[in-house]
């Protein structure tokens, strides 16, 4: 079979698209779609992926160089979706389908895509960030109250994101959220260790994700896609520390203490 | 009481970690139970570790180790990405508490413990850094060697 290199050249690169956008690695993604190229038994096909972009060019037969490019817009992590398409991708190169039953099948697990609705995100919030508020050394009262503030952050975030807000600004928006939530629940009585229920409610927003894919990435050799992911960590490492601080240092100017 | 001290923080990083996977779109309890078991496995070595080496950047870096094969191995098993029980499982080892009193210092003024408490919040970011790099390039030689005999040379692994 002749492989017709432009419907080839769209189906890998909506696979790569595809699969970053629900959070792969930089080496996944190449790595994905140089072996469907391969499948599909184009010779002369290269990729390049960094954070934001993907591009992938081919070579037909003929001497004729086709290129396509993808921009990343901002995503985060779904893993369902990405070993749904990680076990498409694997079939794919197994079985090589036509085309356009290939890109059907793509869409079919957008289409049959299921997440956890707003109230249970808020629950795992719950749950996640009080029982981090135990593990930091909190009481059973304070565990309530940073599983309250963690429901917060998860409002919080649901929100701006409706609204299109970048990282940066969610991250800031999100902490200060929870340190006035913490320290009005401290107030209130409920709270006895504001620390323990700041610091479990911040664990929602810790740049944990970006950090490990950074370190996963800069091992595989793609150096300029590990460090942006670095710095976006630590960006957001700062972030957090910036809104506590706004939230602290405003509650200390309106009490005076 | 001795054992609650053991018991207590690990239980508490298993339903933490549950409670993270399901914010991570996980489905299936399957892989939220590898997910929650790693967590835990890895703060019951990071516990354990703390009589034998005294440092916690060491701890941390031990723990990292055992979450990352752990996750290497239950991703060769189950043949799954890697990511998918990493990202959760390493949560209770991100230094969250570090940041916060980083914070915390730079606010009060106090500069000299502010840079000690950045300094050692990187440093403890960076023993996860290198635990998780140190396996996840073990196991490309590993996979690499297995799939060694049907692989053209210098071309990418099949």
């Amino acid at each position: 079979m002749k492989p017709d290199y432009s419907q080839l050249l769209e189906l890998v690169s909506e696979m790569g698209f595809r699969l970053m956008l629900s959070g792969a690695e930089i080496y996944r993604v190449e790595e994905s779609i140089s072996r469907l190229l391969q499948a599909y038994g184009a010779e002369r096909g290269e990729v390049f992926a960094i954070p934001n972009c993907i591009i992938v060019s081919l070579t037909s037969p003929q001497g004729e160089p086709m290129t396509q490019i993808r921009r990343m817009p901002s995503h985060g992590t779904d893993i369902y979706l990405l070993e749904r398409y990680n076990d498409l991708c694997r079939h794919l190169c197994r079985e090589t389908p036509p085309f356009q039953e290939a890109l059907a099948q793509i869409s079919d697990i957008e289409r049959t895509h299921k997440v956890y609705s707003l109230p249970v995100q808020l629950l795992a919030h719950f749950l996640g960030c009080g029982m981090f508020s135990l593990f930091y050394g909190g009481s059973v009262w304070d565990g309530l109250c940073g599983g309250l503030c963690g429901m917060v952050i998860g409002l919080c975030l649901a929100l701006t994101s409706r609204l299109g807000a970048n990282l940066f600004f969610k991250t800031i928006a999100g902490a200060a959220v929870s340190a006035f939530a913490a320290l009005a629940l401290t107030a209130a009585g409920i709270g006895q260790n504001p620390d323990s229920i700041i610091i479990g409610a911040l664990m929602a927003l810790v740049p944990g994700i970006a950090f490990t894919n950074a370190m996963r990435d800069i091992m595989a050799g793609d150096m300029v896609a590990g460090i942006s992911k670095a710095a976006e960590a630590l960006l957001i490492g700062a972030a957090i520390a910036l809104g506590t601080a706004l939230a602290l240092g405003l509650i200390h100017l309106l009490i005076g203490g | 009481m001795e054992q609650f001290t053991y018991y207590l923080p690990c239980i508490y990083a298993f339903l933490a970690c549950i409670g993270f996977s399901l914010l991570f779109n996980i489905h299936g309890a399957a892989g939220m139970l590898i997910c929650a078991g790693g967590g835990a496995l890895g703060w019951l070595v990071y516990l354990l570790a703390a009589p034998l080496v005294h440092s916690d950047i060491t701890q941390s870096f031990l723990a990292a180790l055992v979450i990352s094969a752990w996750s290497e191995i239950m991703a060769r098993l189950r043949r799954c990405p890697v990511t998918s029980y990493l990202l959760v499982a390493l949560f209770p080892l991100v230094p969250g508490g570090g940041i916060y009193y980083t914070m915390e210092h730079a606010m009060s003024g106090e500069t000299a413990l502010f840079l000690e408490s950045l300094l050692h919040t990187l440093g403890l970011a960076g023993a996860l850094a290198v635990g998780v790099l140190l396996v996840a390039s073990l196991a490309r030689l590993v996979t690499n060697y297995q799939n060694g005999h049907h692989r053209l040379p210098g071309g990418k692994r099949p």
